[in-house]
């Protein structure tokens, strides 16, 4: 769990970025202290997150397999203290305030290459609720399927994020955080902020078990 | 900062210092400014550590998201590491004690003293937490005792850890924590709330009645307390499994240097403990079992030389800890069992104790519950039973036995409320159900088990 930020800040300055880093971690261009430097890193991310980015707790998301866009993004955020939600000033403002950009890039290349989370079974009936939502939206209060950004299988896409897989309990959080406006995520706001609670259990329910 | 029971037969200043020595756990703010991370990261509710604070303790107190000021040497290995900030905190503690009947005054004799005192502060605290280099952090504490009107070494838990990641089809499918330790009081390393220096009550009166005594590994009359030093390794496998061995001396403060027949409890050699546990972690909570004991030789002293005959005391305990953490709601229970195994023949030759072979079972059970670590109540067992022993456990007003029996049982609760993660504001009941061997007139002096019963109000602060 040791983080090592001053090898962090030393990558930076002898630069990680702009590498490519794959599923195998692609760590093929850097030099051993860069190696070095991320393996550490990622050994601390792996506190919460989990060993290759899935996570045991529901409080920490899965980071496998999540769009390298969107980790990029959160993670500056985190940094610049943009995104203000309890449990990102709990945790993230502290962890991700020494990062250097080239490390926040091969962070989120890694996690983008490890493999998905499996899906975990849960109440049928909500499940097929939670599935109609996110596939089809509620037309009649304005609200669109989820699918047209997320993707058909919740796998995401570019900065917006994969929610397959990804625990129920977490999700949920995140839709409330973003209802309330504690987490800004403007797009999001007006998509949800009409969603009833029991409209986010089934969508959660369903992307959990997918 | 430790005292044997067959000091204390007497003397209310006794009592005092002794009760003073069980010192409670703490959180840290320094180490909050040094991560970044809110206290409730690391913490359910002070000091009860999380699974992520327990990875933090294990993983050397090391993890730091602060500017740091650096050094290289001309291979460009990194000599310096320090945080920009040092990672300094204080605590302070006020509290208030009542119990249901005064005790007797210490100087005139049928008089009683005040019911209800007021320590301001009970304890204060001053600390160095945090980073000291790579792989390197301390938890060092020094105290200001109310009670005892002293400023003292308190906990301390220096350690190195190195963290691997092996195996598996990445190569890094498992991790291991390979870890040094030196510290001051057995169990104070360890990452769990059932082991006695961080368990259930965190926090207690300094200055009301307690038992005679306690197992020597555990916190209170007979435990080892600050009076150790200790080097251990240790060795944390895939988040599951811990093992440790530490070896303790004594390292009594004050008094005659080198150690001699004037100090008392002196560690013959070296004190083994040891320590094994397994944590399973899923969804929202973690489940521990484990076990741990110690092995040690005292000579007595207070005037015996240190020679001679010892006393072997050992220690075996288990332990279980159930927590769950929810956005809402949190629920902790923590049990430990401590079977100790006295062969007091250095004691039995001093006339200090009647008898070679003695025995104490301590159980102590608890339960926490809190509301968005907000509000929260607990509720604690203890259980001491032991073998009797005229003179180990002779009769004297308030801390003897009658019956020269060290038999203690009862219960705590406790409300807390906490308006902010760094302050705890505490009302405790301890309720006595047997108080040294007895329920009534326990002590020869007519003094019931109930009349220990305290109140207790703490005001603890961290910044």
């Amino acid at each position: 769990m040791k983080t090592h930020f001053v090898l962090l800040a030393l990558s930076a300055s002898i630069g990680i970025g702009g590498a490519s880093y794959g599923a195998d971690q692609g760590t093929e261009s850097m030099t051993e202290a860069q190696k070095a430097a991320l393996r550490k890193t990622i050994d601390t991310c792996a506190t919460c997150h989990g060993v290759n980015g899935k996570s045991v707790a529901p409080t920490f998301p899965n980071l496998a397999a999540q769009t390298a866009p969107y980790l990029e993004a959160q993670l500056h955020a985190f940094k610049d203290q943009s995104r203000g939600d309890p449990d990102a000033q709990a945790y993230m403002w502290g962890m991700a305030s020494q990062l250097s950009d080239p490390m926040i890039s091969a962070l989120a290349t890694y996690y983008a290459g490890q493999a998905a989370p499996e899906g975990k079974p849960g109440d049928p009936a909500l499940i097929a609720q939670g599935k109609k939502l996110f596939e089809e939206g509620v037309p009649a209060r304005q609200i669109p399927p989820c699918a047209s950004c997320h993707g058909k299988n919740g796998g995401g896409q570019v900065v917006f994020p994969r929610l397959a897989g990804q625990h129920a309990p977490y999700l949920l959080k995140q839709i409330l955080v973003i209802q309330s406006a504690l987490r800004n995520a403007p797009v999001m706001h007006g998509i949800v902020k009409d969603l009833s609670k029991e409209q986010m259990q089934a969508v959660v329910a369903y992307l959990e078990s997918i | 900062m430790f005292f044997r029971t067959r000091m204390i037969q007497t003397g209310f200043l006794a009592l005092a210092i002794y009760v003073s020595a069980i010192a409670p756990s703490h959180a840290v703010p320094s180490y909050a400014r040094q991560t970044g991370m809110a206290c409730a990261a690391c913490h359910t509710v002070f000091p009860e550590l999380t699974p992520f604070g327990r990875e933090f303790k294990l993983n050397g107190y090391v993890l730091d998201n602060m500017k740091q000021v650096t050094g290289i040497d001309t291979s460009a290995n990194q000599t310096l590491a320090l945080n920009s900030i040092p990672p300094l905190s204080l605590m302070l503690q006020v509290s208030y004690t009542r119990t249901n009947k005064a005790l007797p005054d210490s100087a005139v004799s049928g008089a009683l003293a005040k019911n209800g005192d007021l320590l301001f502060p009970q304890q204060a605290s001053f600390f160095y937490a945090g980073k000291i280099a790579e792989g390197l952090g301390a938890f060092l504490q020094l105290t200001y005792d109310g009670a005892g009107d002293h400023f003292g070494f308190d906990n301390t838990d220096v350690r190195y850890a190195h963290h691997l990641s092996f195996g598996g089809v990445s190569g890094n499918d498992h991790s291991l924590v390979l870890g040094v330790t030196l510290n001051n009081n057995p169990t104070v390393q360890d990452p769990w709330n059932t082991t006695p220096a961080w368990g259930f009550p965190y926090a207690a009166s300094s200055t009301a009645p307690g038992p005679i005594t306690s197992a020597r590994i555990d916190s209170g009359a007979g435990g080892f307390g600050q009076s150790v030093g200790g080097l251990g390794v240790y060795a944390w496998l895939d988040d599951h499994f811990y093992a440790e061995i530490t070896e303790y001396t004594s390292a009594i403060t004050g008094g005659a240097h080198p150690l001699d027949s004037t100090q008392a409890n002196v560690v013959h050699a070296v004190a083994p403990y040891w320590r094994l546990a397994y944590e399973q972690r899923w969804d929202r909570h973690s489940l521990e079992v484990g076990a741990y004991g110690l092995i040690a030789r005292d000579h007595p002293g207070n005037g015996e030389p240190l020679s001679g005959p010892t006393d072997r005391y050992r220690d075996a305990a288990v332990d279980a800890q159930y927590q769950f953490i929810g956005e809402d709601h949190l629920f902790t229970a923590l049990a430990t069992y401590i079977d100790e195994r006295q062969t007091l023949d250095a004691s039995v030759q001093d006339g200090l104790a009647a008898n070679v072979d003695n025995n104490l079972k301590t159980l102590k059970l608890a339960g926490e519950y809190y509301y968005k670590r907000k509000i929260g109540g607990s509720i604690g067992y203890f259980n001491i039973r032991g073998s009797s022993d005229p003179l180990l456990y002779a009769a004297a007003a308030v801390t003897g036995s009658a019956n020269f029996s060290p038999d203690t049982d009862g219960y705590i609760l406790e409300v807390n409320y906490l308006p902010w993660l760094n302050t705890k504001l505490q009302l405790q009941y301890t309720g006595y159900t047997k108080f040294n061997g007895g329920k009534t007139n326990y002590d020869g002096s007519g003094r019931a088990a109930s009349d220990n019963n305290t109140t207790y109000l703490l005001v603890w602060v961290n910044f």
